[in-house]
């Protein structure tokens, strides 16, 4: 249940910003899409929307917002089964709410004015997605959402981060049904977070070698994973020497995707925005390193038997 | 003498964000991800100043970071992410796919 960020600065005027602070780690989402804007039935701009940020700590974005909601660590799930059951009318326990460091009058307000606005916006990051609760705040979230729409049109959307993440996961989803977490070892897609997943595997010691496409998992990942890679025959492409081409056998420099190379990039709503590059560079492109690699492989006789009805990848 | 416990939430910043793309390797991003921000009455209460050195030690590894002084909660400190962090950070993903980045229990030192 999401919409582009075309809707949300044509028609939202409630806006909750949920375990993220955009005011500096996206810049322009207030500017272009969310609070200042005029839209086609936000006449006035931010005069006509309401802003909520819920966080634990008063971060730069609370100087944006209209309410301020300081929850406390790790009590996002519990305020989210709260708001879903005000938004039902139950009753809810005084203890439950002390708990969440927030006021009952805090809460109910917050949930007349969901149901009151005419489009509201859920946006979540990773405040809520990659702390304590993980999948199950994410879950709470977007239920939240959905079961507003019995009162009124409300979505939600996750904050995406750093460049074209949206973009693997749109990729993956159209061409093996699934966004990331698969394994493709018999020939055919599967899908399972926590064994098939980058950061499982490599905590694991389960791959013998990894191939790092514009990503720097050796300053992101956890120590164990950055240990394995160290171990293991590592490969990097990308535009610059960073900490994952330190620790890996072979870095090969590719053109900088939408600097120096042609590509198209996903924007957080999965609206595919093309790139021209305004430079040349000297470096082929990830595309172009990867077609290549792929086409030694092909030619390399396989290391096990292959029968010849067996499926055959295209 | 053992140290005193709080809750470590790396996050990310303009400034890091910035950096990330001039190079890890200057002297501004390794600054950012080392600096960690404290209420004053922890600081006092562990008895360090702005500026001074502290150990920050999880199940999984330890690291050293500056200490700053900052609006943020009482018993919470905040870091943004980067090559320091990774030292501390667990490979346990519950399943998800995805580590536990935020909310980890650690033991602050001075050093």
């Amino acid at each position: 249940m999401s919409c582009t960020l075309g809707e949300v600065k044509n028609r939202a005027d409630f806006i909750i910003y949920w375990g993220g602070n955009p005011a500096e780690c996206h810049p322009r989402h207030f500017t272009r899409y969310t609070l200042t804007p005029k839209g086609k039935f936000i006449p006035r701009g931010r005069k006509d929307r309401t802003m909520v940020l819920v966080d634990i700590r008063e971060t730069m974005s609370a100087k944006a917002a209209d309410i301020f909601l300081q929850v406390r660590p790790g009590k996002d799930f519990e305020m989210l089964s709260i708001l879903r059951a005000l938004v039902k009318g139950q009753r809810v326990s005084p203890e439950g709410v002390a708990e969440t460091g927030l006021k009952l009058e805090q809460l109910q307000d917050l949930v007349n004015r969901m149901k009151a606005a005419k489009f509201g916006v859920l946006f979540f990051g990773m405040g809520l997605s990659m702390t304590r609760g993980k999948h199950m705040n994410s879950a709470a979230a977007l239920t939240l959402a959905a079961e507003l729409n019995a009162f009124t049109k409300f979505v939600a959307m996750p904050m995406r981060g750093h460049g074209n993440v949206t973009g693997a996961d749109v990729i993956m989803r159209y061409t093996t049904s699934f966004p990331f977490g698969i394994h493709m070892g018999r020939g055919y897609p599967r899908f399972n977070p926590g064994e098939y997943s980058t950061i499982d595997l490599l905590v694991r010691g389960d791959n013998d070698a990894t191939l790092v496409l514009g990503a720097d998992p050796g300053a992101t990942m956890p120590k164990p994973a950055i240990e394995h890679l160290k171990r293991t025959p590592t490969i990097v492409l990308d535009p610059k020497v960073t900490h994952t081409s330190r620790l890996s056998r072979v870095h090969i420099t590719t053109a900088a995707t939408g600097i120096t190379a042609p590509g198209t990039v996903y924007r957080m709503d999965e609206i595919p925005l093309p790139l021209s590059p305004p430079l040349k560079s000297p470096y082929p492109t990830d595309e172009e390193v990867m077609r290549r690699i792929r086409e030694a492989v092909q030619r390399k006789e396989p290391w096990y038997p292959v029968k010849s009805d067996a499926p055959q990848m295209v | 003498m053992a140290g005193m416990r709080f809750l470590l939430m790396p996050i990310r910043s303009n400034k890091q964000g910035q950096q990330l793309n001039v190079g890890k390797d200057g002297d501004d991003y390794i600054a950012i991800v080392n600096t960690m921000t404290m209420h004053p009455e922890d600081m006092k209460e562990l008895g360090v100043v702005n500026g001074a050195t502290i150990r920050v030690r999880t199940e999984v590894g330890d690291a050293t970071f500056q200490c700053k002084e900052a609006n943020v909660p009482r018993g919470l400190l905040f870091v943004p992410y980067g090559p320091p962090t990774c030292q501390l950070m667990g490979g346990e993903t519950d399943g998800t796919g995805m580590p536990t980045s935020k909310g980890w229990d650690v033991e602050v030192e001075v050093v």
